[in-house]
């Protein structure tokens, strides 16, 4: 039998400092992975499907004011919660680190996005078309997943898995920055970085041992695989 | 299917595939009832290099294209500008090309103007018709009746339409961008002589001061200054670059400053002196610098008298600590830049408040070095035309001077309606519009000749100002075009050709051979003798890169060019009826309004409000509070021009005397996306007149608030204040 085990853990480190919550990776990770259009209604009934958000809070009152945007996906938390609270094994955790997500295995019963402190699975509450032509800007790469399943950011495990294709028929290991989900590879500001923890030489194991780093909710015990870098430099207010 | 055939025929595929052994089975798997003419691999992405033309700043990209479908943009790591990054605007390019509602071939009016009936009818039936209107104007030696109007254009659309305009005799080619630099390069001109715009060295800055200047939104080139951006920050092991910006509203960009001076509107260009006077009086300018370019310490300080701290203070309302530590901060750090934007520019003192700013460059020495300012190195070579030409067209326009128009672009939503020109376009009896989708021009149109959406188009791009070397970007047609349409340059040539006679003013069969020529004429002559090689290596990279070879010609202070003196600023309504200032911004998503039939744009939340699918007004928590407006609210926006419903967004980023509405939504077509969607602010824009020429006060213009009812209907991605306590997760 194969050993579960694997060279690869995948992770991000966001800095805060450089981001600039522009939403250039939020329309990125839309359109590389099939992510269906909500209309106002949808959106109004907190049925909005991103995977990825930009929180953005006040801090302060005016003229004293600050604003920090804090972009959200799926953690790919070591211990998740989602994970346990699955009926059918659709939520499960591979070798690489993930957190994966098994659409044609999910029922629905919204579980695990009930468990998830990051409120970042999102469910189809309702089927999503693509009018003619749009259609065509489907990728042929990702499944176009159907109303009643739970869906969430993969770190386009697709991509992940052409690289690692690639690299397996050279017979060497996937290179640093060789793959980029598509949200890294997109930010101007460089704030997102990806790459594997495992090989401690990486830049985005370098980065995550950062003095500003810290992990979202630590306190819960998720374990994430998301990094994020404070905001440095003095501060005005 | 019956279970057992079922099982029957897995079993013989499984033997076959095993008996087929080391020979690659899968060419036999999928067969192709009609085999793909281009050599189409399934399953298998090709990427083809063009440029992105939705905002001036020209972008290089990649496109996906897998079996023949466009299916992702990406950025394009090769090019100059920005280096494989893109806005959030780049990647919903995409769905221009495969909109639902693209206007499917010519269409010719059948109902009444503006009611949106039209009826389809073929190209060569389309091109009469054109031509027809025009031989009329020429048989009656009437060609100046004919007026084209554009956004700017660059490289050789600007080329052909000029020369179709001389060729067929009339001067008016109004190219207008209300978003275009106009100013700024107006404003470098006076200061330093030169019409190049600035490129910022943001990267390698240590103090960044931004007056109003947006560049992560949508000033110059927001991707190239991004970038830069997350390398000032981080990028460099021991600085981090400091940030302060200036303005009465807390913008995107104004957001990742680490110091906000909410200064009153129209008072920058006062608080730019006034740092100015401070840094020579505590002779913290540079001496070097002043002496190259002619000044000194003592004469200026003399000029700048009125610049005192306690009345700059004063005027815009920030405290004399702060104003005073900032300007040692700029002064006293090396490198420190300035830059000066449009909430700058577009008051009534505008202009003399960007050289303002521009000072302060000059005085820190900070001219043609790392981290301070350059000449940009683009070319430009096309028609600018300003508000005033504008203006000037529109009159004509009135007194009924023009019978046929050809309109690229959508004029009748992104020009203020206080010029007058949607009142002007309507007696003009023949309207052409090239839109590719119906927008709010082409509804007023007689014939709708469908232009090919940008993916399916030739063309070159001059980025605006995003480097200092000499770029050209050049688009190519990543997939067959979709439906019955032609790109507006190609229309342009056969339009040529129809009037006869004048066909050697164009010697080519087509706009893309007439591309190539000019980038012929651009490679210079030692590559020229294969050219064919060169050009399909330059489509292949996505343009034409080349590093300066050190010849350029640096900033230095115009000789005899006077000292910029901001007067008061004037506003457009009384104080006593519109007690508030209005700030019209363009959005992040929707740029001038482009953006708006997008829906990955309408759905992307606006970051600052997490708004989505609307417009909203942005009102200060204190004056929201005392005037009873409670998040969402429908308030009626009442300016001396119009006014407008819009539910409100309380917004603690905004000086509790100041409004401001974003640019963008409002469209009475557009498609399904954008339909109706919205207001457009700028039908509250009144015109200033500062002397010498007339502006939209676009940050000039002055309001008062009515609250309607509570249901504005606003929709929010996520909870007003954010989601979780920023405490909580440690921000």
């Amino acid at each position: 039998m194969e050993k579960m085990t694997s060279p690869y853990k995948w992770g991000m480190v966001i800095d805060l400092d450089r981001c600039t919550g522009c939403g250039a990776c939020v329309v990125a990770c839309q359109a590389e992975n099939n992510v269906g259009l909500c209309d106002k209604k949808e959106i109004a009934e907190g049925r909005d499907m991103h995977w990825l958000r930009i929180e953005r809070f006040w801090v302060g009152e005016y003229p004293d004011v600050r604003v920090r945007f804090l972009p959200v996906l799926c953690q790919h938390c070591h211990d998740a919660p989602c994970e346990p609270v699955c009926p059918v094994y659709a939520s499960y955790h591979n070798p690489d680190g993930l957190n994966g997500q098994v659409y044609n295995r999910c029922v629905g019963t919204r579980y695990c996005g009930n468990n998830c402190p990051y409120a970042v699975r999102v469910f189809n509450f309702y089927p999503h078309d693509w009018p003619k032509p749009l259609d065509n800007q489907l990728s042929p790469d990702i499944t176009v997943r159907s109303r009643g399943v739970m869906e969430k950011c993969t770190f386009c495990v697709q991509r992940i898995r052409r690289a690692k294709e690639e690299a397996k028929g050279e017979g060497r290991m996937v290179r640093d920055g060789e793959v980029q989900p598509a949200c890294a590879q997109t930010c101007p500001a460089e704030a997102i970085v990806f790459g594997n923890m495992a090989d401690p030489q990486s830049r985005v194991a370098r980065l995550s041992r950062s003095p500003r780093r810290f992990r979202l909710l630590e306190h819960l015990g998720t374990h994430p695989s998301v990094y994020y870098l404070k905001g440095g430099g003095r501060e005005h207010v | 299917m019956k279970r057992r055939t079922f099982l029957q025929l897995s079993g013989m595929t499984a033997a076959g595939t095993v008996l087929s052994g080391c020979q690659s089975g899968n060419e036999k798997l999928i067969p192709y009832l009609v085999p793909p003419d281009e050599g189409v691999t399934p399953g298998k992405a090709d990427y083809y290099a063009s440029s992105c033309r939705f905002c001036p700043a020209g972008c290089g990209i990649l496109v996906r294209v897998s079996e023949g479908r466009a299916k992702k943009i990406e950025g394009n790591p090769a090019h100059p500008v920005n280096r494989g990054k893109l806005c959030a605007m780049g990647q919903a390019v995409l769905q221009e090309l495969y909109h639902p509602d693209r206007v499917p071939q010519p269409l010719k009016r059948s109902g009444p103007r503006g009611s949106g009936a039209f009826t389809r009818i073929s190209w060569e039936e389309s091109l009469e018709l054109l031509a027809g209107q025009l031989r009329a104007l020429q048989r009656e030696k009437a060609t100046d009746r004919l007026a084209l109007v554009t956004p700017q254009l660059n490289g050789t659309l600007v080329e052909l339409t000029t020369r179709f305009m001389r060729v067929f005799g009339s001067p008016h080619h109004l190219s207008f961008d209300l978003l275009g630099p106009d100013w700024l390069r107006t404003a470098t001109r006076r200061s330093f002589g030169q019409p190049g715009l600035p490129w910022y060295d943001v990267a390698e800055t240590r103090y960044l001061l931004s007056f109003g200047a947006d560049f992560v939104e949508h000033h110059l080139s927001p991707v190239q200054y991004g970038y830069a951006f997350g390398r000032m920050r981080q990028g460099r092991d021991t600085v981090r670059g400091h940030f302060t910006y200036v303005g009465g509203r807390m913008s995107l960009t104004g957001a990742s400053a680490d110091r906000w001076m909410p200064a009153r509107p129209g008072s920058e260009g006062a608080l730019a002196l006034g740092m100015a006077r401070l840094i020579l009086a505590e002779s913290l300018s540079d001496a070097g610098s002043l002496a190259v370019n002619g000044l000194q310490t003592e004469k200026l300080l003399r000029r700048l008298e009125a610049y005192d701290l306690p009345r700059v203070a004063e005027q815009t309302g920030l405290p004399q600590r702060i104003i005073a530590e900032v300007a040692r901060e700029f002064a006293t750090t090396r490198p420190a830049l300035a830059m000066a934007g449009e909430t700058v520019a577009f008051q009534s003192n505008g202009p003399d408040a960007v050289r303002a700013v521009q000072m302060l460059n000059l005085l820190v020495g900070n001219l043609n070095r790392p981290g301070g300012v350059y000449p940009d190195g683009g070319s430009r070579v096309g028609p600018e035309n300003s508000f005033t030409e504008l203006l000037s067209l529109v009159a004509a326009m009135r007194d009924g001077r023009f019978r046929v128009a050809m309109i690229h672009g959508d004029p009748v939503h992104a020009i203020p309606p206080a010029t007058g020109f949607q009142e002007a376009l309507a007696r003009v009896p023949f309207i052409v519009s090239f839109s590719s989708l119906m927008d709010d021009t082409a509804l007023q149109a007689d014939l709708i000749l469908p232009d090919h959406a940008a993916l399916e188009s030739w063309g070159d791009v001059i980025p605006l100002a995003g480097t200092r070397d000499r770029v050209i970007g050049l688009m190519q047609p990543v997939v067959t075009p979709l439906f019955d349409t032609r790109q507006f340059p190609d229309v342009l040539m056969a339009m040529a050709d129809k009037l006869g006679g004048k066909t050697a003013a164009f010697p080519y069969q087509s706009y893309q051979e007439m591309l190539k020529g000019t980038m012929e004429k651009r490679v210079g002559r030692a590559a020229r003798r294969d050219f064919e090689t060169v050009w399909v290596e330059l489509l292949r990279q996505g343009g034409l890169f080349e590093t300066r070879q050190g010849q350029e010609k640096g900033y230095r202070r115009a000789p005899g060019s006077s000292l910029p003196n901001p007067a008061e600023p004037r506003f457009a309504g009384d104080e006593k009826r519109f007690p508030l200032h209005l700030l019209v911004y363009p959005s992040i998503a929707f740029y001038d309004g482009r953006g708006a039939p997008l829906p990955w744009l309408q759905q992307l939340p606006d970051p600052m409000t997490t708004v989505v699918w609307d417009s909203w007004v942005e009102i200060n928590p204190r004056t929201a509070a005392e005037m009873g407006i409670g998040f969402g609210d429908l308030v009626e926006v009442t300016s001396p021009q119009g006014a407008m419903r819009l539910p409100a967004v309380i917004y603690p980023g905004i000086r509790p005397d100041m409004v401001a509405i974003p640019l963008g939504q409002g469209h009475r077509g557009m498609g399904r996306y954008a339909r109706g969607r919205g207001s457009n602010p700028l039908v509250l824009l009144a015109l200033i007149t500062d002397g010498t020429e007339t502006r939209p006060a676009w940050h000039a213009t002055r309001v008062r608030l009515t609250r309607i009812s509570e249901k504005g209907e606003l929709v929010t991605a996520g909870h007003p204040q954010g989601s979780y306590r920023s405490e909580l997760i440690e921000i």
